[in-house]
């Protein structure tokens, strides 16, 4: 590894691991450094490289992760979490263990679940060790969270967004919550005639009232101040339609074949 | 011990190949093998697969009868004397007293085409398949390995259309060694790039076998995206035999699975099912897809049949299976989690453990279910103490989700903290108003109907069959000829008495 990287990477991690730390700086070193691997051969190791050398391009996509998720850029993780795959999975018996691995894997899930990507959430888990998804704090919450969306324990989920097991974790809480609210919602409208607006804004979570009536009328309620409910629009019963194309359809194909029969 | 018979698994349903074996009197493995390797000539000179597949059948049979000798003795007659194949090979069957060759050292290279009188590639390579097995079954894996690697450069190098039936069993017993040495990690590069000549050299068998190797690849190691990618990526041959495609299709239900397209995931694995040799030759390979397929049919919201699990092969194994149903049937939630805990090392060993977790919401499901078909209301604390919920909030949420899924008709009345259960399925209400009754018909009859065209397809028709029929036609109608003729001739002598009456008056 040429010696202007290694100064590089130095600043970048001083900087990075600094209380204060200066975001834009950070991403111009990244930059700089994702040219110099690549550059160096690093970023997609081939052949036999150093290991010492793979350690330290592992870390600097690792920095290049949470930066991304500091800096709110979600395709930016995506590509430097794919990155990092390599070193995770092929180069695993070269590395020793990296101490932020399981973060970024919970974080990578808990992207996933905002994304309403179920399927991927479940392809990725099942590549993890099996000591991992129930010791392990980081790959944990992301779990739990999953099975609770998925029964509807969403009290439970509310509940768990301030044990984020890291910082970082917490940019996906605000964005999860509007997934849960969405789910809520469509849940009530189908399970209640009406609701007082005290406890709609209980069971939606919202602190103040003003966010309910926006958050309303959004989706289309009618809210009663006067009587202070929430009166959720029945969607009228579906017109039950005789689907006449369809059934002269299907018997002309019988006819048909019946005739091919006989 | 359990672990190993299920990685025995694909082995198994290999041997289902295995149609019932010629009835003639048994003869000598060595005879055995010398008229396979005649067969296999033959073969090669007719260009005719089927004799191939007819020997690689007997394979299974003739593993259990390998010795030492035996094949010391095939080697030797199927080699000229001082040929080098000959002695690297012979380096490779294990010393016994018999032997009086004094082993070569095991460097040597084969140099093949080094003699004109050398056997066909194609019989040099049965040979070394199944100094392969005799050599797995000795446990003498790194030799085995060995073997393999040099007997698939060497198919690598040949490129014959009439190898390739016998170069797909090499490439399998090849993957299977390094399953065995758990070193599937390393293989994956050597299986690619066959995989890759296969398809460029449109050789089905070796295609078939190696995609299916590649997936077990990536499943034992829980790639699953990599695996996905594979199957999105590759065709699977059509014209593959009956157990690879199991294979495949057991792979492909597993893939699926995990990803959520239950419905997909059960199509293939029923497939599978189907198309999988009987359950007493293949207990493994059975038992295995069924444990899967019951999962998935629990994802789905079905509850398996119960005659599943009285089958005598299934019985035994489907025990945690059935414990599992049980308590998604009646959705009873702690003897759910009880069952999970008893079984946990079971199910993570046939990894339908992640797939099990999932069902913790089925159950909920259910047991919501049968709380409203019970009670046409009941409080929501209620609800909470009978599911075991943590929290009548929680029920609440949950309840509200049941009814948003479909799976309740119910109302949630929050002032009075009840659920009110609508009623479901009496009179202009019930299913019968909806169009699903018109949906279920037309899908059994298209089933039926594309049954009844397949089956006509498949039809076989023997040549020159149809010849005695024509024969038959052919009297028929000269009958029928006749008989007009009868008629026009009976019609002329009428004609002649009715004319002929005024013409004899004249």
């Amino acid at each position: 590894m040429p010696a202007d990287l290694r100064t590089l990477y130095s600043q970048l991690k001083k900087e990075f691991s600094s209380p204060r730390c200066d975001l834009k700086l950070c991403g111009t070193l990244l930059s700089k450094l994702k040219l110099g691997l690549i550059e160096a051969g690093l970023l997609l190791p081939q052949e036999n490289p150093n290991p010492d050398d793979l350690a330290v391009t592992r870390e600097i996509l690792e920095i290049g992760a949470f930066w991304s998720i500091r800096a709110k850029d979600v395709p930016s993780f995506d590509r430097y979490f794919s990155q990092l795959q390599t070193f995770y999975v092929d180069f695993n018996d070269v590395l020793p263990p990296s101490p932020r691995q399981y973060p970024l894997q919970g974080l990578n899930l808990i992207r996933l679940l905002t994304q309403n990507r179920i399927a991927d959430f479940h392809t990725t888990l099942e590549a993890l060790p099996e000591e991992a998804l129930h010791d392990n704090a980081f790959i944990k919450h992301p779990v739990n969270l999953e099975r609770w969306l998925m029964e509807g324990s969403y009290s439970k989920v509310w509940g768990a967004r301030e044990e984020a097991p890291a910082e970082e974790y917490k940019f996906f809480v605000d964005s999860l919550m509007g997934t849960i609210r969405n789910e809520i919602a469509s849940c009530g409208e189908a399970a209640y005639e009406s609701l007082p607006v005290h406890d709609a804004a209980a069971l939606l979570f919202f602190q103040s009232q003003n966010d309910l009536i926006t958050f309303a009328t959004q989706r289309g309620w009618q809210v009663d101040l006067v009587s202070q409910t929430i009166v959720f629009t029945r969607k009228g019963e579906e017109k039950a339609e005789i689907p006449t194309k369809e059934m002269i359809a299907a018997s002309l194909g019988y006819a048909k074949e019946l005739e091919q029969i006989v | 011990m359990a672990a190993t018979k299920d990685k025995e698994t694909p082995e198994v349903a290999e041997t289902a190949k295995a149609t019932p074996p010629p009835p003639p009197p048994k003869p000598t493995p060595t005879a055995e093998i010398k008229a396979n390797l005649l067969l296999i000539e033959r073969a090669v000179s007719t260009l005719e697969p089927r004799f191939t597949q007819r020997v690689l059948r007997t394979l299974t049979s003739l593993r259990k009868k390998l010795t030492a000798q035996v094949l010391n003795q095939a080697v030797n007659e199927a080699y000229v004397r001082d040929s080098p194949a000959k002695k690297a090979l012979l380096a490779y069957i294990p010393t016994s007293a018999e032997m009086d060759i004094d082993p070569p050292s095991k460097t040597s290279t084969t140099s093949p085409n080094s003699t004109s009188s050398e056997p066909l590639p194609e019989s040099d390579v049965y040979l070394r398949l199944l100094i392969i097995l005799h050599l797995i079954d000795l446990d003498a894996h790194p030799k085995a390995t060995e073997l393999a690697h040099e007997t698939v450069d060497k198919i690598h190098a040949l490129n014959r259309r009439s190898l390739d039936s016998i170069a797909a069993k090499v490439y399998f017993y090849l993957g299977r060694l390094y399953e065995i040495a758990d070193k599937v990690g390393e293989i994956r590069p050597l299986l690619l790039a066959a995989q890759r000549t296969a398809s460029l050299r449109r050789d089905d068998d070796c295609q078939a076998t190696l995609i299916n190797l590649l997936l077990s690849n990536y499943l034992s190691a829980n790639l699953y995206s990599q695996a996905d990618k594979l199957v999105s990526k590759t065709t699977f041959p059509t014209s593959a035999g009956n157990t690879q495609l199991a294979r495949y299709l057991y792979y492909l239900g597993r893939i699926r699975a995990v990803q959520l397209s239950y419905t997909e995931a059960h199509t293939h694995l029923q497939q599978a099912i189907r198309r999988a040799s009987p359950a007493r030759t293949a207990p493994g390979f059975w038992q295995t897809v069924h444990k899967l397929f019951i999962i998935v049919e629990l994802l789905m919201g079905d509850i398996p049949e119960r005659g599943l699990f009285r089958q005598p092969v299934l019985k035994k194994a489907l025990v945690p299976y059935l414990q599992i149903v049980r308590a998604v049937r009646t959705g009873d939630l702690s003897q759910f989690q009880s069952a999970l805990s008893v079984h946990a090392e079971q199910f993570t060993r046939d990894k339908t453990y992640t797939l099990i977790l999932r069902l913790r919401h089925n159950v909920i499901k259910t047991g919501v279910r049968a709380l409203s078909i019970a009670y046409a209301r009941i409080s929501l604390r209620d609800i909470c103490v009978k599911l075991h919920l943590d929290s009548e909030e929680d029920a609440e949420y949950i309840v509200g989700k049941a009814i948003r899924d479909d799976v309740i008709d119910a109302r949630v009345d929050h002032a009075k903290g009840w659920m009110v259960s609508a009623r479901r399925g009496e009179g202009v209400d019930g299913v019968y108003a909806t169009a699903e009754p018109r949906e279920n018909f037309q899908k059994r009859i298209g089933f039926c109907l594309d049954l009844h065209n397949q089956s006509v397809k498949a039809m076989r028709y023997p040549l020159n069959a149809h010849r005695k029929e024509l024969a038959s036609v052919e009297a028929a109608r000269e009958r029928e000829k006749e008989l007009a003729k009868e008629i026009v001739e009976g019609d002329l002598e009428d004609d002649d008495d009715d004319t002929g009456g005024p013409m004899a008056d004249f």
